[in-house]
């Protein structure tokens, strides 16, 4: 037999696994022994109790060798032999972001025992008792959670059969009704004419009824009254400014950024507009959800239809964003979380939320979902980045005639401006001026060519800055360290004769700079890179860096190509690139000569000069005025916080723990599988998903929209939601009380095209929604919390009801419709006050600052998503009513125009401002005690004795509550 | 299938929905019938009954106060290389600096041998009574990020603030006061966000009294008096009010809500005479103002804060918040440049904050009352871009506590040799909020509230308790 190489190699390789085997059973006592001594000890003490059986902190375990070796999120943390292993990278401090033990560094003597460890093989004896549970266990399934009522389609359901035949109004009643039937409970009786009236005009407008609309809807004995009201109250633009302030709840809507460094959103009030009128116009609901996240992508009838669709994407911007963090990637990601978040919840009734770091433990949303959702927002452009980062805008679109006019004028404009920089520049020279920064540095003054970034091609977003010194003209431009490869900037000029050239870049130094910043000239030979180093400062006065010397031709055009591949290590920073000529030695000498002519004509020459000054100055003064004259006549380009599509949409990982620089799987984009359906659309590679996502969203088929928006509406008619945790539809949320209610309100809806009006009439139109709130004793033992519906809830007015009813009572409500409402000059919201008189839905609402009033009577945190208001009963609201000043102002101002248009008997007086602030009669017990009032307090000199009654009326129970 | 809360709820008739209603419902009725402001009992026996924080907003430099670095001194203009907190978030890059040297000496007090520098003169007299916290570190580089951070645990998200949490687990001690008081609180860098409630009921604000920027003389809770009305008709529009409102209540039999309003006007009514006489401060001694440098020009603002945080502590306040703050972006100790101006803010702070120690401790109030000083974050131990300040620096700090059950003479942590960032027993802000409820028996893990479908707290995921400072 032949002996092959391939038998030799196997023959060894058996013999020394034979050895090593061996040699292994007589290592395995010591590598046990230094375990147990060193390893195990320091595991326990430092390690195992975040990452063990109780918190499994980063999804590793550290307690059994089947734990590690399953390894945590970041992957596989320890590898046998490898001294390169997570772990000792950790313990060694060696990376800012992962530094363990967090408390401190291990004492040196660990560490080394663990590096010895590790390198010898991590021998581990640690079996697991306790099996590890995958950091996913407990999380349901997508085919579970279809299981789940929310998830189930929508079906419409038959109205019930009930016993009572004349009670029910509408279909809507049976539903009611019949549950009511069920568990035995008789309900109250109708609520009386008075107490409907207030109920319907503040529930469809917000606005109390005036005395005039008491006594005509009191009049009207027609079975028809109610029906005629409730239209009159649906047409009424007030109900757009009631219904749509409920919606900016949902949205936290806001005028400003709030947090630490807060920024006013002065065109936030676009978007507020949109949706008064949508409600007002009643924009089908399915188009109204679609436009506020892909509008921009929506076709257009016309430029309005265009600017109504663009504003609609506020909805995205208008987050509590902190614009001043510093890591924008870290940003980017929590501005599309917020986005995320609210859209979740305003829209789907889901805390999508919760999945960005973990699959959601209660609802069947994996993180790969978060991240099929987050992709689409990431592809979404929403975000300007600087130092302190801004959202972005929208130009909107001018009607044909501004349009010409803009263009027009921006073409003067320009004509003017390219004369006043020649002029200054004839003007400067003819001075000797430069430019009086000393940062700047004057193009004129440089001898030779230059071509600054202001004339170069800028490819990609770079961003202007005077920061650092020095720099041409008026400032330089850097690339604010993204994208690199894809920005770079193009010089390009003509040279006045063919030669030999040297050619030098100017930049501002700094140590943030990228270190090898290459530059691509082209000359008569060819092309030649030269990288710049631009940590270091200039060494040419400090100002630029020589390129080379290269031979240029006159013909053809010569160009020094600046560009950002491979400069990750910093900013990059074009400013300009001057070409001077290199003269030989025989030129030189002409120049001297003919410098020696003109020293002999000197004196001639200053007095020419002078007058050449004068006339310069003159031009420049001439074309400063023209440009500002006509800056001043170009209509303003009007801008809308608005989203647009990235340019390179993209899908993207999932981040790890949701920590933004720990990349995992790469997710395609996509929507929540649990309430998906067949055949949908998917997202394509050229568009960011918005439009998909919107198709799916305010579609029939979705198992959450029309239920969650119908419940909704229910919330705010009735007071209380059939799904009490309006936002919340997943599992921790709140279950339906009346699961085929919801449904039948959730077809109707959809049948009757989306309409949210249809919708309030037949809730409002009900018996169930007209039943008086009378408590009655045996009901109350069986339903305590009226969860059938028995009776009527008392609803509280909301700050802005009290606040418009105060200003109406008053006479000083300004009933002006829409428009911007912060005041003209107001830079930030500290310290802003609030004096309009104008209805509260067009306060400013800043994040950080609210009139008083809203603050201390519950009005919507705009800093939180949330569709529910609180009702609390506090201290400081009753020092408000009490002591604030707007409150007794308006009441002296109702008290005198009380006294001024309704003189005469305290009784009708009385039952006047009754009518006016509660909307009914004082009872007689009542008369009585504001007689006494009265009479108390009638004196000449001190306060109207009226005022006092209007504040208490606005202090008591019955004007805080609706009956 | 295992059986546990969640699955038995799931599969019960009325499901999680009910009971979550029902509790929600309880709590409601809790807080509209109850007094939701009611001392509640601790999760075990609390060291400390209440809390002052007196906060030095714009972030004091460590090394130049109590984190003493003779290093600096020796290495005081050398280049070298520093991972900048800020330039490491902006550019992902590691540059150098200048390394720069405190324009203050340092010396050694008390039985403890603390180090202190002359910035703290006072304060140093009072080194054995306190507990250095010189592991401290944080989130955020910028002011509005670290100081939401502080106050709220979160950088980004919309939290409930200490105080807040404090009193939802503690309730107040005092009938006729609200349990969390913020003395001129700055209305930037996050505002009354730094002492808002959240998602928490609304009664669990913080009750600001003045704001930044307002002298301290008329500091006052807005709404307390009334600018037009004499007390006759004040009187009898009171009167009236609760007549009509118990008319108008018996038209609606059972309705707890109802109670409830009429509770809080009767409060309201309680706090506009209590209030006042304990913001008062002339009936206290000339000795005991001077102890806080009131009346004395640099010290008088800032000493009648301490002193109005000891005559609410004593009134019952669970939590109180003293500021040494403005409204700018850049705030008070925020010294980028010109270090030296960290001594016109120590001469104004130190002597009311050693007035007020001194002062709890001869009262006996600092046996149970926990004294917090500290700031948003630190300063680096280099110039910043060369120049004569410093930059912020999350990275290590210090704060020092004192009394409601911490060790007293005691130091805890260290940062690095040059103070930059912290190394050995490091507290991160979690860790200090874990900390502090424990201190006033609450666990921190168990003091949660269920908020859009799940439990939060103080410390999110985070938070360990430093016991090692217990005393």
């Amino acid at each position: 037999m032949q002996i092959s190489p391939k038998t030799i190699v196997f023959i060894l390789l058996v013999q020394w696994l034979t050895l090593s085997v061996n040699e292994h059973v007589c290592a395995e006592d010591a590598s046990a022994e230094f375990f147990e001594k060193k390893i195990r000890p320091a595991l326990v003490q430092h390690c195992i109790r975040c990452h063990g059986p109780k918190k499994v902190q980063g999804g590793l375990r550290l307690d059994s060798r089947e734990a590690w070796q399953a390894g945590g999120d970041s992957g596989a943390v320890i590898v046998p032999g490898d001294s390169q292993s997570l772990l000792l990278k950790a313990i060694g401090y060696e990376d800012i972001s992962l530094e363990m033990p967090p408390r401190g560094k291990l004492p040196k003597e660990t560490i080394e025992a663990f590096q010895a460890w590790v390198r010898a093989g991590a021998f581990d004896p640690r079996g697991s008792d306790d099996p590890a549970t995958p950091a996913n266990a407990g999380a349901p399934t997508i085919a579970d959670g279809k299981q789940f009522w929310a998830f189930q389609p929508i079906r419409k359901p038959n109205a019930p059969e009930t016993d009572e035949i004349a009670w029910p109004k509408n279909e809507m009643d049976r539903f009611v009704l019949q549950k009511l039937e069920a568990s035995g409970i008789e309900p109250a009786a109708d609520a009386s004419r008075e107490s409907l009236l207030r109920r319907l005009t503040y529930d469809l407008t917000g606005l109390p009824p005036t005395p005039s609309q008491i006594e005509q809807y009191l009049s009207d004995k027609s079975d028809k009254a109610t029906e005629k009201l409730i239209d009159r109250l649906l047409q009424s633009d007030h109900f757009g400014e009631r219904w749509g302030r409920h919606w900016l709840d949902v949205v936290r809507f806001a005028e400003s950024s709030g947090g630490g460094r807060t920024l006013l959103f002065p065109d936030a009030w676009r978007y507020r507009d949109y949706v008064i009128n949508a409600f007002n116009q009643d924009l089908p609901f399915d188009q109204f959800l679609k436009e506020q996240i892909a509008g921009d992508l929506l076709p257009a009838n016309d430029r309005l239809d265009r600017e109504r669709k663009v504003v609609a994407t506020g909805f995205l911007m208008l987050g509590p964003t902190n614009y001043e963090m510093q890591d924008k990637d870290i940003l980017e990601m929590d501005v599309v979380d917020e986005q995320l978040d609210t859209m979740g919840k305003a829209m789907l009734g889901m805390t999508i939320g919760c999945a960005r770091c973990h699959d959601h433990k209660f609802d069947p949303i994996p993180t790969r979902d978060y991240y099929a959702l987050a992709g689409i927002f990431k592809s979404t452009h929403s975000l300007n980045h600087s130092n302190v980062s801004a959202w972005n805008t929208v130009d909107l679109p001018f009607s044909p005639a501004e349009e010409a006019v803009f263009l027009a004028a921006a073409e003067k404009l320009e004509v003017a401006e390219a004369q006043l920089a020649a002029a200054t520049k004839v003007w400067k020279k003819a001075t000797g001026k430069s430019a009086k920064s000393t940062k700047s540095v004057d193009p004129v003054t440089l001898s030779g060519v230059v071509v600054d970034s202001v004339d170069a091609e800028v490819i990609g977003n770079w961003k202007d800055s005077t920061a650092v010194a020095k720099y041409v003209g008026a400032n330089y431009i850097h690339d604010e360290q993204m994208d690199k490869g894809a920005k770079s900037v193009v010089y390009q000029t003509e040279l006045p004769e063919s030669g030999r050239y040297e050619v030098f870049a100017s930049y501002s130094s700094g140590a943030n700079r990228a270190k090898n910043v290459p530059y691509r000239i082209k000359h008569r030979q060819g092309e030649a890179v030269v990288e710049i180093n631009q940590r270091k400062a200039p060494s040419v006065d400090g100002l630029m860096e020589s390129l080379g010397v290269f031979e240029f031709d006159k013909k053809g055009g010569s160009s020094v190509e600046l560009f950002t591949t491979g400069t990750d290590d910093g900013v990059v920073i074009a400013d300009a690139i001057i070409w001077t000529r290199v003269a030989d030695p025989a030129a030189k000498e002409i120049a001297r000569q003919q410098g020696g002519i003109e020293d002999a004509t000197a004196e001639a020459k200053a007095e020419a000069l002078k007058m050449k000054v004068a006339a310069a100055k003159t031009e420049v003064d001439r074309l400063t005025k023209e440009v500002k004259a006509i800056k001043k006549s170009t209509p303003k380009r009007q801008v809308a916080m608005a989203a647009r599509d990235v340019k390179s949409p993209a899908d993207i990982h999932v981040a790890i723990r949701g920590m933004t620089h720990q990349k995992g799987d790469l997710v395609p984009r996509g929507v929540l599988q649990v309430a998906a359906w067949d055949g949908m659309p998917r997202v394509g590679s050229d568009s960011s998903g918005r439009l998909e996502l919107a198709e799916w969203i305010a579609n029939e088929k979705n198992p959450l929209t029309a239920r969650v928006i119908a419940n909704r509406v229910w919330y705010w008619t009735m007071g209380r939601g059939i799904v009490a945790s309006v936002d919340n539809f997943g599992t921790t949320g709140d279950r339906p009380t009346h699961p085929a209610l919801l449904d039948h309100l959730a077809s109707s809806l959809i049948q009757n095209g989306w309409s949210i009006k249809k919708l309030v009439r037949e809730i409002v139109s009900s018996r169930a929604y007209q039943l008086s709130t009378r408590q009655a004793d045996d009901d109350q033992a069986l339903d305590p919390d009226n969860r059938l519906y028995w009776r009527r809830d008392r609803k509280r007015l909301l700050a802005e009801d009290i606040r418009d009813s105060i200003l109406m009572a008053a006479g000083n409500l300004d009933l002006a419709v829409g428009g911007p409402t912060i005041k003209n000059g107001t830079s930030s919201e500290y310290g802003y006050q609030f004096q309009g008189r104008r209805r509260s839905v067009y306060v400013p609402v800043f994040r950080n600052r609210l009139p008083e009033i809203f603050e201390v009577f519950d009005f919507a945190d705009p800093n939180i998503q949330g569709g529910l208001r609180t009702a609390s009963n506090v201290a400081s609201q009753a020092l408000l009513m009490m002591n604030q000043p707007f409150v007794m102002e308006q009441a002296a101002d109702a008290a005198q125009r009380l006294e001024k248009e309704h003189p005469g008997e305290k009784d009708a007086m009385l039952r006047r401002a009754y009518a006016e602030v509660l909307g009914r009669e004082p009872r007689e017990q009542e008369r009585q005690v504001m007689m006494d009032l009265l009479v108390t307090n009638e004196q000449p000199g001190g306060t109207s004795e009226w005022a006092l009654v209007y504040q208490l009326l606005f202090q008591c129970i019955d004007f805080r509550y609706l009956d | 299938m295992r059986l546990n809360r969640r699955n038995l709820l799931k599969s019960s008739a009325c499901g999680f929905g009910y009971l979550a209603a029902a509790s929600m419902m309880q709590r409601h009725a809790k807080a509209e019938g109850g007094n939701p402001l009611a001392a509640k009992s601790t999760h075990f026996p609390a060291r400390a009954k209440r809390v002052i924080f007196v906060f030095m907003q714009g972030g004091p430099s460590h090394v130049d106060t109590f984190d003493y670095k003779p290093l600096l001194e020796k290495h005081d203009g050398e280049e070298r290389t520093f991972d900048d907190a800020r330039v490491l978030a902006k550019t992902k890059t590691i540059t150098k600096h200048r390394v720069f040297k405190s324009p203050w000496k340092f010396k050694q007090y008390g039985e403890c041998g603390q180090y202190v520098s002359e910035l703290f003169p006072n304060i140093a007299q009072h080194v054995d009574d306190l507990c250095f916290l010189k592991g401290m570190h944080t989130d955020g580089v910028a002011h509005g990020p670290a100081t939401l951070f502080l106050h709220t645990g979160s950088i980004n998200f919309v939290r409930p603030s200490v105080g807040a949490w404090v009193q939802y687990g503690l309730g107040s001690e005092s009938e006729n006061l609200p349990g969390f008081v913020t003395l001129q609180p700055s209305m930037g860098n996050g505002g009354p966000r730094n002492f808002g409630n959240a998602f928490l009921p609304a009664v669990y604000q913080g009750t600001a009294v003045g704001r930044a920027g307002v002298s301290a003389k008329d500091a006052k809770i807005r709404n307390l008096s009334n600018p037009m009305l004499n007390s006759n008709e004040q009187m009898s529009q009171f009167e009236a009010l609760q007549k009509i409102n118990a008319i108008q209540k018996n038209s609606h039999p059972g309705d707890t809500e109802m109670d409830a309003m009429i509770n809080s006007y009767e409060l309201a009514w309680r706090m506009q005479h209590s209030v006042p006489d304990i913001l008062d401060l002339s009936s206290e001694s000339q000795h005991v103002q001077n102890m806080y440098g009131i009346g004395e020009k640099e010290t008088d603002d800032f000493g009648r804060q301490c002193l109005m945080a000891r005559r609410l502590s004593e009134a019952g306040v669970r939590y109180i918040q003293v500021n040494y703050g403005d409204n700018t972006n850049n705030p008070r100790w925020d010294q980028h440049s010109n270090l030296e101006k960290h001594a016109d803010h120590a001469v104004k702070v130190d002597k009311p904050i050693a007035g007020l120690l001194a002062d709890l401790k001869q009262r006996g109030l600092l046996e149970d009352t926990l004294v917090w000083w500290g700031g948003e974050f630190g300063r680096t131990p280099y110039a910043q871009a060369n120049g004569t300040g410093r930059d912020h620096n999350p990275y290590g700090f210090t704060s020092f506590v004192a009394g409601g059950g911490v060790k007293a003479g005691f130091s805890y942590g260290e940062t690095d040799e040059f103070g930059h960032h912290a190394i050995q027993d490091k507290i991160h802000m979690h860790d200090w909020h874990a900390t502090l409820l424990h201190l006033l028996g609450l666990d921190h893990e168990k003091l949660t509230f269920n908020y859009s479908g799940r439990d939060f707290r103080l410390t999110d995921v985070h938070g360990e308790v430093i016991k090692e400072i217990f005393a």
